[in-house]
């Protein structure tokens, strides 16, 4: 086990190392220079020069690449170019954002897309599978953008239901962050409710078709039952593994929601440090995003080792 | 599990091709006033008003370090403005009138010397005694702290003399008549030199000054809070408790957000959104014209980049001005204006507004449009026509509007206009690195002309990306930086604007104006020409 562990220890180094290379090169190969974005209008040669050797963008890349890596490795990502902020504190606020937008998200997404799901399947061929379909193709073809403005549009400006913008930390109101977050994580979340609820449909019909729903029904087992606890619960597997598929794409989305609703996510925080080149804010972004992907692959992968004794016998070999 | 870092990674890179970071021409559309009217807003009356409340004013894009001496964006100004007073301000017609001094200062005959006499009993946010050693202590960082965005504005300071608390005297090397409108902007904020002294250059972190507010907090590229300062020495007119800048880039959503309530103050709308929000019986639409331009800038002689030497480039535009003139001469600049801005934005011919203090006619002059004179002038420069130009611009809807119009204007003249939409980030490097033929971008403008004229065409400008070179308007710039009379700028100012027109090294097109919706639920919110969003004395209506 030890040398199992040992060897996916040292095969993830190695995926981060790689990783940390290529956003140092991808960064500096976007056109642009961080100086000038900063100095924007007021610009002279002599400040781009200070600016420039102040955050060591004048130093050769192996030195600049060097400094990155060290300090990241003391666990100090830097200071943003264009606001003087730590970038570590950067991170730290937005992250929590981020998160629990996307667990809201999911949440949505899973209560809408299985109760359609289910729905649609149960009643084949009629209008309310018709409109579940409908809805489906709506919500994986209208784009979040979209949806999020015309949100604003009926349920905040018209209506006044929910706020158009802003955002209030759970611990400091806990209503009020979840009010702020209804709107954004409704929009976030349809496009994966979309996705879940096809896939429990096609899901629900095969097992609703199976010798086994067949028993359970000739057994006098009420409808009810029969669905929820014997076609929905075998159906689910699948979703879940879909869901699972989905969560990078949920995290995506969330950079333009977040824009939309001026949420002070991690997405939000990405696009606009890739707009001002803000070189350690985009570094460090995808160096912690690199990093959990490590780790939970790192730990899935344990976790399998764990339950199939297999798995760590071929790494053993 | 399948990694996404390269989605994520290549999402980000790919949405940096979308917008701009600022827009380089924009504002369009009509607006309770008439075209060519400014609508400032009024101050508030204190009867009308109540105590309390905080507004949220969306902002188009994030401010950059909340340090006076380091900011370079235009959005700090807002945020500024309520928390970091100056020596002198902006009144609506654009003239300087005091802040933390108590008068205009005085220049000595020789223009070497300025005494600027100071407010007393005033206090910074953190506690300290405002002062002229505090003035001092300001000045002196603006002229030499590491990347300071001052230093150029502060132009040829000597010494900061300090006779007495209540008076600063500015030393000179040469007369440098631009030095009271640079005091009215960042350049005259003054930090606390205890915060100073504490923070050094990480002053933005925790930013001191005097104000109606204080910083409060930041939330990084999303808001920033300032709070009513209960030690401002005018505290009484200050009637919000706290004012929040949430940081919102699009401008419908800015627009939805004012519709909405969320937000009582929005910057920068648009064509698009203007319209609808006039007809709205809650919001009012405030319209200042900008002291800036938006033009087209043609590479002469840029072609090792800004700062190395000038070298002539072999093309007929850029060799030969009567190409350039030709440009110039198939240019509708009124038609321009109605057709794309709804007659809202101004026709501007030279760098000078008509609003300035500086304006002449000589400076107000402008080349009538005709085409057919510009075709000739391009058969006397012996260019065949069609005669093919490549333009680079911002790829945001409002600069390609723009470009498509002129593209199909300056057919008429003879010529083939290409195109390059580029996103604003790299299309100010490939414009400092005189990577172009020609290229559309703008300037926000300031007070002084000196400061929207000398950095652009003077030969050692800082943004002299045509890399032009006259000995005459070099001469006429550098008379009128160091005259103090105004009669004499202003002859000097008109004499450059024609000399300009001679060479055409950047061809002025329109100015544009500043739109800024605000709930009539707040009373007292300004706008000067300055593009400043004045906040700090409004209030909710009773």
């Amino acid at each position: 086990m030890s040398r199992y562990l040992f060897h996916r220890l040292w095969q993830s180094a190695v995926t981060l190392i790689l990783a940390t290379i290529v956003v140092f090169a991808g960064v500096r190969a976007l056109p642009g220079d961080p100086a000038l974005a900063l100095a924007g209008e007021d610009r002279d040669p002599e400040s781009l020069r200070a600016i420039r050797e102040q955050y060591g963008l004048d130093d050769s890349w192996p030195v600049q690449f060097w400094q990155f890596v060290s300090h990241a490795a003391r666990g100090d990502l830097g200071q943003s170019i264009r606001t003087g902020e730590p970038v570590n504190g950067m991170i730290a606020g937005a992250l929590p954002v981020t998160i629990e937008l996307s667990v809201l998200a999911l949440l949505v997404a899973g209560v809408i897309g299985i109760g359609a799901g289910v729905l649609a399947a149960v009643q084949r061929g009629r209008p309310a599978e018709w409109a579940a379909n409908a809805l489906a193709l709506l919500g994986l073809s209208v784009p979040n953008f979209w949806l999020g403005l015309m949100a604003i549009l009926y349920l905040s400006v018209a209506l006044g239901l929910f706020p158009a913008s802003g955002f209030v930390p759970f611990f400091t109101n806990p209503v009020a962050n979840l009010h702020h977050l209804v709107l954004p994580a409704l929009i976030l979340g349809t496009g994966l409710a979309a996705v879940i609820m096809r896939q429990t449909r096609s899901s629900m019909l095969d097992a609703l078709s199976a010798d086994y729903i067949r028993t359970a029904e000739a057994k006098g087992l009420p409808p009810r039952a029969v669905i929820g606890r014997h076609a929905l619960r075998n159906s689910l597997i699948v979703v879940v593994t879909i869901v699972g598929l989905q969560l990078g794409a949920l995290i995506s989305g969330a950079v333009v929601t977040e824009r939309i609703f001026a949420l002070p996510g991690f997405g939000k925080l990405t696009v606009d440090a890739v707009f001002q080149r803000d070189y350690p804010v985009i570094q460090a972004v995808v160096l912690v995003t690199a990093t959990a992907y490590i780790v939970i692959n790192l730990l899935v992968d344990l976790l399998y080792s764990v339950i199939d004794p297999r798995i760590r016998v071929r790494g053993d070999a | 599990m399948t990694p996404r870092l390269p989605l994520v990674l290549a999402l980000a890179v790919a949405l940096a091709g979308c917008s701009p970071v600022q827009p380089a021409g924009d504002n369009t559309g009509t607006t309770t006033g008439s075209a060519n009217q400014d609508v400032f807003g009024e101050p508030a009356d204190p009867g009308q008003v109540k105590a309390g409340g905080t507004l949220t004013v969306a902002l188009s894009a994030d401010p950059d370090k909340l340090d006076p001496t380091l900011s370079r964006s235009l959005y700090s100004r807002y945020v500024f403005h309520t928390m970091c007073e100056k020596l002198y301000d902006l009144g609506p017609d654009a003239k300087v009138v005091p802040q933390l001094a108590t008068a205009l200062p005085t220049i000595a005959p020789d223009g070497l010397s300025l005494t600027i006499p100071l407010r007393q009993g005033v206090k910074f946010a953190d506690g300290g005694a405002f002062d002229s050693a505090a003035v001092k202590t300001t000045l002196e960082r603006g002229l030499t702290l590491a990347g300071s965005a001052r230093k150029s504005e502060l132009g040829p300071i000597t010494a900061v003399e300090t006779p007495n608390p209540n008076t600063v005297v500015i030393k000179l090397s040469k007369p440098f008549a631009p030095l009271t409108a640079a005091l009215a902007d960042r350049a005259g904020m003054v930090l606390s030199p205890a915060a100073v002294a504490k923070l050094g250059a990480n002053f933005s972190t925790a930013p001191a000054c005097v104000g109606p507010f204080k910083f409060a907090k930041r939330v990084a590229q999303n808001s920033i809070k300032v709070v009513k300062d209960p030690q401002y020495y005018d505290a009484a007119k200050v009637h919000l408790d706290a004012i929040e800048y949430r940081i919102i880039t699009d401008s419908s959503i800015r627009s939805a957000n004012l519709k909405a309530g969320d937000a009582q103050v929005a910057d920068s709308l648009s064509s698009q959104d203007a319209p609808a929000l006039q007809k709205d019986s809650t919001v009012s639409v405030l319209q200042s014209q900008s002291l800036g331009y938006q033009g087209v800038t043609i590479n002469i002689a840029n072609a090792d980049g800004v700062g190395n030497p000038l070298k002539q480039l072999d093309t007929p535009i850029a060799k030969d001005p009567r190409v350039r003139q030709a440009f110039d001469l198939s240019i509708d600049r009124a038609a321009l204006v109605k057709s794309i801005f709804n007659g809202l934005n101004t026709v501007a011919c030279s760098p000078i507004s008509p609003k300035s203090e500086f304006t002449s006619e000589a400076a107000q002059a402008c080349p009538a449009h005709d085409p057919g004179k510009a075709k000739e002038l391009l058969t006397a420069a012996g260019v065949s026509t069609p005669y093919k130009v490549s333009m680079i611009t911002s790829n945001n809807p409002d600069s390609l509007r723009l470009a498509q119009a002129l593209q199909a204007m300056v057919k008429d003249g003879g010529f083939e206009l290409v195109i390059k939409p580029i996103e604003y980030a790299s299309l100010l490097d490939q414009q400092d690195r005189g990577d172009f033929e020609i290229l559309q971008l703008g300037w926000s403008g300031r007070v002084d002309p000196d400061a929207n004229i000398f950095n652009f065409v003077g030969s050692t400008g800082s943004q002299n990306v045509a890399g032009y070179s006259s000995p005459e308007v070099d001469k006429l710039l550098t008379d009128a930086r160091q005259s103090t009379d105004k009669a004499q700028r202003i002859k000097l100012y008109g004499d450059v604007v024609t000399k300009l027109q001679q060479d055409e090294p950047l061809i002025y097109l329109y100015r544009q104006r500043n739109l800024t919706g605000v709930s009539k639920k707040l009373l007292g919110v300004q706008t000067y020409p300055d593009g400043v969003i004045r906040t700090a004395f409004a209030g909710f209506a009773k």
